[in-house]
């Protein structure tokens, strides 16, 4: 139906609308009036992202073009109208190409795919067509620019079912279409990590609104595009790479010495082209590549092939005699510059070249399969980042795993502690930019890790009918021995018992599935073999049966197929696993498959790692933040995040249980999001076991009634006459809470 | 990092907070709203039973009891499983010729039949009251319990209602094979499963129930229990699809015949004939009209030619529920302007509502109401007003 949120015309696609939806989308609303960015939390399941699309929809285009909206629902179905959204991921997902296709990993479809449709091979196929290219390629690059792909909706099937059809290439149909796409679906990675965002997404209009969906996990993500790991075998690569760029230079330079001096001539006038580009503001700038460099040219010390490889070998030889160490060394980057102009006389200004100057080559070799390159490739980017910022990173070298002090794996990690320095550009180039999750609390840690000023903060509770979610914070075993992961605690034998009581007391009332969560692999392990020592396993297996998550992905996939099938044919299954891990992140377990989440433990970081000290240690220098803040907050989000796992909906309903008596305190409890806190009432806290087996059996009970739509309705679903009701209106402003 | 939190007595608060907490229902708390809700099914079941429908008054019941190591659970007194058996024990008293009920129970990953289908009820009681002695362990098997009664109901008559009623606490079942391919054999035999959950909402039970067009209930409570297995009495409505054919039943009379009556002469019941117990010589007992043969006890199917046999009152006790008492009109109780006093109880009317008989114009409280279109089946003002006249 149709709604008027302050004077803008929403079609919405349902009959019915949550209170919280229509509370969301006037918050959304104001911040795109603002022009600003906003942090928006609102409990998952409840329709966030329906609501996210139609108030867009509607504010990115004129009313008349979206009469059918009713019929657009989450990218699924295709319509006609002039209309176009579509969903962008990876070659490997896309790829129609018979054989690039059967292959299995990432790197080495795009490899493949490169060696088949790079310009040199097909240029080459010119002359030879004996050489293979890739048809689907050839077929969009013939005909595929001038013919817009048809308005609709297209999800990644939709995508590949109209390439085959049209015989093109749907990957770079899908990267073509974005120009024109009104809406784009893909993974953070495309916008956020430099090396992707300057091939796919640099062309987006600056009035472009940008929507970070489940963005609780933003700043690691802006990290981790930043930073990069340097081990033996990366340099051991590296060196290969390096020797056959070696032989490729002798090769060309007997046959075609022209090409050579062809790209020395290039880089002679510099880097010009990129910074016309920028300055008229059609590219989104690369965090990798600041401004400076643009204007000036490639340093003469690297502009001969020959000498840029001299180049890389020195750089890497200095590399290899660095993680030649016997103890940890954590320096800055300017002391890394310094020590390498010491020891092997290589200057800040080549290396700051360093990727560009290689991508250059390599273009110029026109060597095909890239995926081989990924080692060099990564040393130059490092090479370039660490002498471009001074600030916001720090290099640590560690001679072993803290975890395995007697095996030698020397490890550089050059770290980036900043989230903000790879989001930055997103802020300054787009007009709006969006981030909103089921679990963002505390909302104001966003704003200030990130380094934005949103003009709108707001989190959103659940409207329910019934209260379909039971947070429990379990502090102490029924001797009255308190329950913690705490470190000093976490080998003690009580504890460890409590946690298996809890689990087996479980185990016997809750039907079906359970997931529960450890703070780390190593405490798992550790646990459940004290348990299966003390027999308690045992008795679990009486009620349900066990499956573990591990750290191989095919395993653990493995083990939920399996949870998933016990939970379906009624044996019944618990699932053990780890907060940060896989399950805790991707899957969801709606209804039965997840009937209670239990949280072993508050989940912090592991705290010794140099990396994250460093950064604790910047938080605190750039922005103010407090250590302790920032791991609770982090612990938080995470806690959050896997007991958020069992509530999918409002007629999904499921225990939340914690299972350690820090939750209890204030500081815990307040980092919870609110539609968690709303529920947790003093009567929940620091129970023990036995008390909370008496709330949970109560708690299913009520919860096995029927319930029904018209339960809810006029309560937590409205209907159009409903919502505009004055009553209502005032009910739906409490909603809100601005942060 | 951490202080010790406060721990104020925490061991005298425990429990009864617990409930406290529950209780609570202004702010629209959890049991104010289910309750609510509940309130709403039970008003709905009255009216729903209003309806001109068929009803399948032949009916062809297992009940399945668990016995697993769960029902000795004392969240119902004294545990789940003597509780159980009590309600079920009062429930089978219901049951009529029309319809024959059988028990079986599961533990210990087996299913076993305690009773074959039949009308008496004396019989499932004596069983029933014996089992509570029974020992309860292992895990149940949904799918060899389910099995063993399929096997049995399978073979009734298409005319008859074919029914099986799970009364289900443990959470989980240890099954031999896949349940799904038996619950799509189930629903191809047009086996209608219900299943009463003691503990919590089970998937495997939902898709049972929903696949064979079964209900499925979790209990709250005790009286709540009975509630629910009460509704199970009530004939379901007739599929459609089941066939009509006659059925052939004798009335037989009651042959008394005293000690000094000299032609008596002391026989065998026919219905002795399998029992374990000492066969009696009794002196009278029911003729079956067809072919004389003599039981002590009604209903009973003759053992000789199959009929069934009945007295009248056997077959008036299916009747209400083919003609049952009109629902009482529902008006809040500000609109009601006469004394607030119940015609039944004589308790002062409380509640947000109050019930007219739109025959007598009499009032009643909704726990009489209730009580009437459940038990009674027969308004008392309109007795009262027929014996006046």
């Amino acid at each position: 139906f149709r709604l008027n949120i302050e004077g803008l015309l929403v079609y919405f696609p349902y009959d019915y609308i949550y209170p919280e939806q229509y509370s969301y989308m006037l918050e959304l609303k104001r911040t795109l009036d603002a022009k600003g960015h906003g942090v928006l939390e609102m409990p998952s399941g409840t329709g966030k992202t329906i609501s996210l699309l139609s108030l867009i929809v509607a504010y990115q285009k004129v009313v008349e073009e979206l009469r059918k909206l009713m019929d657009y629902y989450a990218k699924q179905t295709g319509v006609k109208n002039d209309f176009l959204a579509l969903a962008l991921s990876s070659r490997k997902n896309l790829c129609i190409h018979p054989e690039v296709s059967s292959l299995r990993f990432g790197k080495e479809v795009d490899g493949k795919c490169h060696s088949l449709t790079a310009s040199y091979i097909r240029a080459q196929h010119h002359s030879n067509p004996s050489q293979p290219v890739c048809q689907f390629f050839e077929e969009f690059d013939a005909v595929g620019r001038q013919v817009p792909i048809p308005p609709g909706i297209y999800n990644l099937d939709d995508l590949k079912d109209f390439g085959r059809r049209k015989g093109w290439c749907p990957y770079f149909l899908a990267r073509y279409a974005i120009l024109h796409a009104n809406i784009v679906v893909y993974s953070y990675h495309y916008l956020l990590d430099p090396k992707i965002a300057d091939l796919v997404s640099k062309e987006l209009a600056k009035k472009s609104v940008v929507v970070f969906d489940e963005a609780h996990n933003i700043d690691n993500v802006c990290i981790d595009s930043m930073s990069v790991n340097i081990t033996r075998r990366t340099l051991d690569r590296c060196q290969t790479n390096v020797e056959t760029l070696q032989n490729t230079i002798s090769r060309i330079k007997e046959t075609d010495a022209a090409k050579l001096r062809e790209e020395y001539r290039r880089l002679v006038e510099g880097l010009k082209e990129a910074n016309v580009a920028r300055e008229t503001d059609i590219y989104l700038s690369n965090p990798v590549l600041p401004d400076e460099i643009l204007q000036e040219a490639v340093p003469g010390s690297i502009r001969t092939a020959e000498h840029f490889v001299g180049f890389i070998k020195r750089f890497l030889e200095y590399l290899k005699a660095r993680l030649r160490i016997h103890h940890v060394v954590q320096e800055s980057a300017p002391q890394f510059l310094k020590d390498i102009y010491e020891k092997v006389c290589i200057d800040r200004k080549p290396l700051r070249f360093c990727a560009e100057r290689l991508r250059s080559l390599l273009r110029t070799l026109e060597i095909a399969d890239i995926a081989d390159f990924s080692a060099i490739t990564l040393i130059s980017h490092f090479a370039t980042l660490v002498s471009t910022y001074s600030k916001g990173f720090t290099i640590i070298i560690e001679p072993f795993e803290d975890r395995t002090p007697t095996i030698a794996n020397p490890v550089l990690h050059f770290s980036c502690m900043d989230p903000s320095i790879a989001i930055k550009p997103v802020f300054g180039r787009f007009q709006s930019v969006i981030i909103t999750s089921g679990t963002l609390s505390p909302l104001d840690i966003y704003p200030r890790i990130l380094d934005f000023r949103p003009v709108t903060m707001a989190s959103f509770t659940m409207t329910l009918a019934r209260t379909c979610l039971c947070p429990l914070i379990v502090g102490r075993g029924n001797d009255q021995v308190a329950m913690t992961s705490k470190f000093e605690t976490r080998e003690d034998f009580a504890v460890i018992r409590n946690y298996g009581n809890l689990l087996l007391e479980m185990s016997a009332i809750v039907p079906d599935g359970i997931v529960a969560f450890f703070t780390s692999y190593i405490y798992m392990e550790n646990i459940v073999a004290s348990w299966y020592e003390q027999g308690i396993l045992e008795n679990i297996q009486r009620n349900k049966l066990i499956f573990i998550e591990t750290q191989d992905a095919a395993e653990t996939s493995m083990a939920l197929e399996k949870y998933q099938e016990a939970c379906e044919n009624g044996r019944g299954a618990i699932l053990l696993s780890v907060a940060r891990g896989k399950v805790s992140e991707g899957i969801d377990f709606v209804h039965h498959f997840g009937r209670a989440v239990i949280m072993f433990g508050v989940p912090y970081v592991y705290t010794q790692s140099r990396i994250l000290k460093a950064r604790l240690e910047y938080l605190r220098d750039q922005f103010q933040i407090r250590e302790n803040d920032f791991l609770t907050f982090d612990a938080m989000r995470h806690a959050a995040q896997c007991v958020g796992r069992a509530i999918r909906g409002k007629t999904d309903y499921g225990l939340m249980i914690f299972a350690d008596k820090r939750y209890a305190r204030a500081d815990k409890r307040g980092k919870l999001p609110r539609w968690i806190q709303e529920h947790l009432t003093d009567g929940s806290l620091n129970l023990t076991i036995d008390e909370t087996v008496q709330l949970s059996k109560h708690f299913l009970r009520q919860m096995a009634q029927p319930f029904r739509r018209e339960d809810q309705l006029g309560l937590s679903l409205l209907t159009l006459e409903q919502l505009q009701s004055e009553d209502m209106l005032q009910k739906i402003a409490q909603i809100a809470q601005q942060a | 990092m951490d202080e010790e939190p406060e721990r104020a007595k925490r061991w005298e608060g425990g429990y009864e907070r617990t409930w406290e907490v529950l209780k609570e229902d202004e702010s629209g708390s959890l049991k104010a709203t289910v309750e609510d809700i509940l309130f709403q099914a039970k008003r709905k079941r009255v009216f729903e039973s209003h309806g001109q429908v068929r009803l399948g008054m032949m009916r062809h019941l297992f009940v399945i009891i668990d016995s697993s190591r769960s029902m000795e659970d004392h969240d119902l007194k004294p545990n789940r499983l003597t509780s159980t058996l009590k309600v079920t024990c009062a429930a089978s008293v219901n049951c009529t010729i029309l319809s024959q009920i059988g028990i079986i129970t599961t533990k210990n990953k087996r299913a076993e039949k305690l009773t074959d289908l039949a009308g008496n009820p004396k019989k499932h009681i004596a069983a029933l009251k014996k089992a509570v002695d029974s020992t309860c362990v292992g895990e149940p098997s949904l799918y060899n319990s389910l099995n063993l009664a399929m096997q049995t109901l399978k073979h009734m008559p298409a005319h008859t209602s074919k029914e099986i009623l799970v009364v289900f606490s443990s959470l989980t079942t240890c099954d031999p094979a896949n349940i799904y391919e038996l619950i799509k054999t189930l629903n191809g035999l047009k086996i209608r499963v219900s299943v009463i959950g003691l503990s919590a909402e089970v998937r495997v039970c939902t898709i049972l129930t929903r696949e064979t067009g079964g209900s499925y209930n979790v209990i709250l409570d005790e009286s709540h229990f009975k509630e629910l297995l009460i509704l199970h009495v009530k004939p379901p409505p007739a599929s459609s699809s089941s066939e009509c054919s006659l059925i052939r039943m004798g009335f037989p009379q009651h042959a008394i015949a005293s000690m000094s009556d000299q032609d008596a002469k002391p026989s065998f019941s026919m219905s002795h004939l399998d029992s374990a117990g000492e066969p009696e010589l009794t002196l009278g007992g029911y003729y079956c009209p067809q072919c004389r043969a003599k039981y002590t006890e009604l209903p009973v199917e003759c053992k000789v030619c199959g009929l069934t046999l009945v007295s009248a009152p056997h077959l008036a006790r299916s009747f209400h529920h083919l003609f049952p008492l009109e629902a009482f009109q529902e008006t809040p109780l500000e609109e009601y302007e006469a004394e607030r006093f119940c015609e039944a109880c004589q308790g002062e009317l409380k509640d947000k509502s109050v019930f007219t008989c739109l025959a007598c114009k009499k009032v009643f409280c909704v726990e009489c109401d209730l009580f009437i279109h459940d038990t009674l089946h027969c308004c008392p003002g309109c007795m009262q007003t027929d014996r006046m006249s």
